[in-house]
C-alpha cells in the first residue's frame, strides 16, 4: 500500500518524538459523537449517539453500529466515512479466514488485523491516519469480549469503555457503575444511563443506537421501539 | 508543538490539522458553494423530485448542453451541485459502476448502493494525498424495489444519508430551514405536490420567480420508475400551478 507519487510518509516524527498526525486524528475522534461499550458476564453491549444534521434526514437510512461477522459488531466515534473503509476491510478479512479454516474468526484475530490496517495508514506513503476509534464487541469460544482500537493501531481489551465528546464523564460514570458479574440486561440499562448523562436534548429510540450480543453469539442492533422500551424502564 | 505538522501542509493536502480537521475537505465544501447554484431534492409518497438552477453565463452558449442532471441508468438519476468538471468525472465513473453491477448481479443497482459507492470514493480522496476531494455534492434519486422512493445526498467528505428533503449549494442552509418547516409533520406528498414543493422552495430561497428555462427538474415516480428530465412545457405547467396557488 502507498501512493506512488507520494513514496514518503505524511506521518513523521516531531523533534520531541511524537507522531503529530496521530494526535490530530485523536482530536478528530474526541470531537465525534459519544459511543461506549460494556462487557457483561453473559454478553456485550455497545451504544452510540445518533445525532443527525437535520430532521429532514431519514434516520432509517443510517446505521452506525455495523456487523463485521454474525458474532462480531463494531461502533465508532469520529469520522463516519473512515469507519466504512475499516468495516469493509475487516469483513473481507473475516471472510478470508473463514474460507481458509472453515471456522468463524476469533475476535482477537479480527481486532489484530483491523488494528494492523490502521497502523499501516500511519506509516505508508501518501495517506493519513484514520480519524476513528473503534469499539469491537463479540462473543466467541473465549466468551464475551470488548476491544477498543485507536487511530494509531493500538488496541486493548476493556471491561467497559467510552469514546468521543463525552469520554471523561462517561468513563467516570462507567467506573462507578461497572461490576464484574453484571448481566447483559443490567449492562444495557447502564449503557443507556451513561449516554443519557451527557446527552443534549431529548433522548429517544431515534437518536441513539444500541447493539447487543449474548450467549446466542448473534450480534444484533436493537430497533428504535426496543430502545424506547428500555428507556421507559430506565426512567 | 505548533511546528509539528511539518511546514503546515495541512491546508494543501488531506492530512489532519491540530484540531483534528481536514482543511482540504472543508475547502471542497466551499467549492460546492462557489459554483453559485442551489439545488433542492424532495421525496414524496410515491415519487422523488430534484430541482436546480440553470445558469447559462453566455447567450452564445448552447443551452441544451448546460446541465447538472445526469441519468446514471434508466432508473437512477444524479443531480450534481458544484464543479461541473468534477461532476462529469464522477458521473462517468458512476455510470460504469452501475452498468457493471447490473451485469455482474443481474439486477439494477439500488439507490443506496450507488450512493454508498459514491461516498466511499469520496472518502478515498479524503485519505489519500495523491487525489484532492471532488468539489461536488451529489443527490441520487430512484425508486427502490423494497423501500419505495429514495433520495440520497453524498458530499465531498464521504458522508451519505437518505433524505426526506434536502438541499445543496449556495443557499443550502436557507433551503433546509424552509424544507424543515414544510416537512415537519411527515407529509406524504403526491407527485404534483412533491414537484411544486421543490420548485417553490427554490423560488422562496432565491427570492425570484423562475421562467421554465431557468431551472432543471428531474423526477422518478413509482408508477413509471424511470428517471425523467422534465421538458420546459411540463415545468411551465408546474410553475403556473404554483403561481395560481399563491
Amino acid at each position: 500500500m502507498g501512493d506512488s507519487q507520494y513514496s514518503f510518509s505524511l506521518t513523521t516524527f516531531s523533534p520531541s518524538g511524537k507522531l503529530v498526525q496521530i494526535e490530530h486524528a485523536l482530536q478528530a475522534v474526541g470531537s465525534g459523537q459519544t459511543s461506549l461499550g460494556i462487557k457483561a458476564a453473559n454478553g456485550v453491549v455497545v451504544a452510540t449517539e445518533k445525532k443527525l444534521p437535520s430532521i429532514l434526514v431519514d434516520e432509517t437510512s443510517v446505521q452506525k453500529i455495523q456487523l463485521m461477522t454474525p458474532n462480531i459488531g463494531v461502533v465508532y466515534s469520529g469520522m463516519g466515512p473512515d469507519s466504512r473503509v475499516l468495516v469493509r476491510k475487516s469483513r473481507k478479512q473475516a471472510q478470508q479466514y473463514f474460507r481458509l479454516y472453515k471456522e468463524p474468526i476469533p475476535i482477537t484475530q479480527l481486532v489484530r488485523e483491523t488494528a494492523a490496517v490502521m497502523q499501516e495508514f500511519t506509516q505508508s506513503g501518501g495517506v493519513r491516519p484514520f480519524g476513528v476509534s473503534l469499539l469491537i464487541a463479540g462473543y466467541d469460544d473465549n466468551g464475551p469480549q470488548l476491544y477498543q482500537v485507536d487511530p494509531s493501531g493500538s488496541y486493548f481489551s476493556w471491561k467497559a469503555s467510552a469514546m468521543g465528546k463525552n469520554v471523561s464523564n462517561a468513563k467516570t460514570f462507567l467506573e462507578k457503575r461497572y461490576t464484574e458479574d453484571m448481566e447483559l440486561e443490567d449492562a444495557i440499562h447502564t449503557a443507556i444511563l451513561t449516554l443519557k448523562e451527557g446527552f443534549e436534548g431529548q433522548i429517544s429510540g431515534k437518536n441513539i443506537e444500541i447493539g447487543i450480543i449474548g450467549a446466542d453469539r448473534k450480534f444484533r442492533v436493537l430497533s428504535s421501539s426496543e430502545i424506547d422500551d428500555y428507556l421507559a424502564e430506565v426512567e | 508543538m505548533s511546528r509539528g505538522t511539518g511546514a503546515g501542509y495541512d491546508r494543501h493536502i488531506t492530512i489532519f490539522s491540530p484540531e483534528g480537521r481536514l482543511y482540504q475537505v472543508e475547502y471542497a465544501f466551499k467549492a460546492v458553494k462557489a459554483a453559485g447554484v442551489t439545488s433542492i431534492g424532495v421525496r414524496g409518497k410515491d415519487s422523488v423530485c430534484v430541482v436546480t438552477q440553470k445558469k447559462v453565463p453566455d447567450k452564445l452558449l448552447d443551452q441544451t448542453s448546460v446541465t447538472h442532471l445526469f441519468p446514471i441508468t434508466k432508473y437512477l438519476g444524479l443531480l450534481a451541485t458544484g464543479m461541473t468538471a468534477d461532476a462529469r468525472s464522477l458521473v462517468s465513473q458512476a455510470r460504469n459502476e452501475a452498468a457493471e453491477f447490473r451485469f455482474k448481479w443481474g439486477y439494477e443497482m439500488p439507490v443506496d448502493v450507488l450512493s454508498k459507492w459514491i461516498a466511499d470514493k469520496a472518502q478515498v480522496y479524503t485519505q489519500h494525498a495523491y487525489m484532492r476531494p471532488l468539489g461536488v455534492a451529489s443527490m441520487v434519486l430512484g425508486i427502490d424495489e423494497e423501500k419505495g422512493p429514495q433520495l440520497f445526498k453524498c458530499d465531498p467528505a464521504g458522508h451519505f444519508f437518505g433524505h426526506k428533503a434536502t438541499s445543496a449549494g449556495l443557499k443550502e442552509q436557507e433551503a433546509i430551514n424552509f424544507l424543515e418547516k414544510k416537512m415537519k409533520n411527515d407529509p406524504a406528498f403526491s407527485y404534483d405536490e412533491t414537484v411544486q414543493t421543490a420548485i417553490s422552495a427554490l423560488q422562496s430561497v432565491l427570492q425570484e420567480d423562475f421562467k421554465a428555462t431557468e431551472i432543471e427538474v428531474g423526477v422518478v415516480t413509482e408508477k413509471d420508475p424511470v428517471f425523467i428530465v422534465l421538458s420546459t412545457e411540463e415545468i411551465d405547467e408546474h410553475l403556473t400551478a404554483i403561481s395560481e396557488r399563491d
